[in-house]
């Protein structure tokens, strides 16, 4: 919701603040796991189904190659990703480093943009990747890092409110007996 | 792993499988679930980004007669078109008595619109306008100006529109070069959207003769667009060993673009003639 009132930067290259990842990106870092893949499910989903081109529609005796759209429900894949990436920095962003977690945040949407537009080179065939494109992806991933202090800041006052103690378990499952021959 | 989240992965693939296998309805159909939710949002946000655009040009002109200038303008374009198509209709209807076999026109008719949002999409050439299904706006409409084509009906709303351009690579128009029988798929050009974008016209004659500052029209052909509408004119033409291929300068001026008018038909408003 909070998206349709960020609009794109035409000065900027047509860059924008992508609200919604940021604000996955900067959950995700401080979730366990479980709730992580949650999040980039449902994110996923609600990013596709805004984004998301139609069919061309049409006579396919007339239109007979009509560029090829994208699956819905690939940023689904592309969210959990960015998610892993930040859940490797939890231990960091646990002891209060939340700096490190900004510049990734930073990374991870260059990453994704950079990510979405190679697939969509690779579905609809020959490659091409202008300067203009370029700055439009590098400057969404700057704007956004930008603006993520404001999402920690935000996640915090909740975590604090909500009495949430952000805790690193890892993925590895924890030894129920401890050797004590030694 | 720990049970738990081998649990959660597992269902997360699942999950994300059945989402990829979706069929195209469904797609659809959470697309205008979803566009009916968020739709107060956008145009609340449209309307934060028109008074914001406003409020700078404040200082340059009066908001009051900016508003009567905009009606004025809509006004204007909507007849300068209906006037343009009725010239065709003329000289079409002249054509076709003179070979004494009439056929109806279909009614042509335009809702102007206006728009309220500009790339709300990273990727994707398309503006977002003020009217919906509410309007009896459906998906795949052409969406006109003016100068000519600007595009057709993606997604809808109650109350929006989104409008995929003709500057999308995705947007692929079957089109006539005036003065020869080429015909040919325009498209935009992946990449080329800034300051001058350009439309690439595949599938043409090799070695055609085709000509710089050449009219480029719809043909009516594929369903989806009348025939006869401007859609630029050509920039420069190159023969390749098994087809030819333009590049086309668009008619409409995307970049100042205001207003827009979604063509749509209604036969209740205008009874069919028989065919002779």
């Amino acid at each position: 919701m909070v998206q349709q009132y960020l609009p794109a930067i035409p000065s900027l290259y047509g860059a924008r603040v992508l609200i919604l990842p940021l604000v996955f990106l900067c959950s995700a870092v401080s979730v366990n796991f479980a709730t992580m893949l949650v999040l980039a499910f449902i994110c996923g989903f609600l990013w596709d189904a805004q984004h998301l081109l139609g069919e061309h529609g049409g006579d396919p005796d007339v239109y007979t190659h009509p560029v090829d759209s994208l699956r819905f429900g690939y940023s689904i894949i592309l969210y959990a990703v960015m998610g892993l990436l930040m859940q490797s920095i939890q231990p960091l962003f646990k002891k209060g480093v939340w700096h490190i977690s900004s510049l990734l945040a930073g990374l991870c949407i260059f990453l994704y943009l950079f990510a979405e537009y190679l697939i969509i080179n690779f579905v609809r065939g020959d490659f091409t990747f202008p300067s203009v494109t370029f700055y439009r992806i590098y400057l969404t991933g700057a704007v956004t890092m930008l603006c993520s202090p404001i999402i920690f800041w935000i996640i915090f006052q909740l975590a604090t409110y909500c009495r949430y103690t952000i805790e690193y378990h890892g993925l590895k499952k924890h030894p129920k007996y401890t050797n004590t021959c030694d | 792993m720990k049970p738990l989240n081998l649990i959660a992965l597992l269902l997360f693939i699942a999950s994300t499988v059945w989402v990829l296998t979706l069929g195209e309805t469904t797609v659809r159909s959470i697309q205008k679930t979803f566009y009916s939710v968020i739709s107060p949002f956008i145009r609340g946000g449209a309307t934060l980004e028109t008074t914001a655009a406003e409020f700078i040009q404040e200082a340059e002109h009066s908001k009051i007669w900016e508003e009567r200038y905009k009606l004025a303008k809509a006004d204007l374009d909507q007849t300068r078109m209906e006037i343009a198509h009725l010239r065709k209709i003329e000289i079409e209807n002249a054509e076709l008595n003179k070979a004494l076999s009439f056929k109806q026109n279909e009614p042509f008719q335009v809702l102007p619109a206006k728009i309220i949002r500009r790339q709300p999409s990273t990727w994707w050439q398309t503006v977002t306008i003020n009217l919906g299904e509410n309007n009896n706006i459906g998906v795949q409409l052409p969406v006109l100006s003016a100068e000519g084509l600007v595009g057709k009906i993606d997604t809808t709303s109650p109350n929006t529109s989104t409008v995929l351009l003709l500057t999308d690579e995705s947007c692929q128009v079957s089109a006539k070069i005036d003065g020869t029988p080429e015909v040919g798929i325009l498209s935009g050009i992946r990449g080329r959207t800034g300051e001058s974008p350009l439309l690439r016209l595949n599938y043409l004659s090799k070695g055609a003769s085709i000509e710089p500052g050449m009219m480029v029209y719809t043909t009516g052909r594929g369903g989806l667009f009348p025939e006869g509408i401007l859609l630029g004119t050509i920039e420069s033409y190159e023969s390749g060993p098994l087809s030819g291929e333009a590049l086309v300068k668009p008619a409409v001026d995307f970049k100042t673009l205001k207003i827009v008018f979604v063509k749509h038909t209604n036969p209740l408003d205008s009874p069919r003639l028989p065919e002779k």
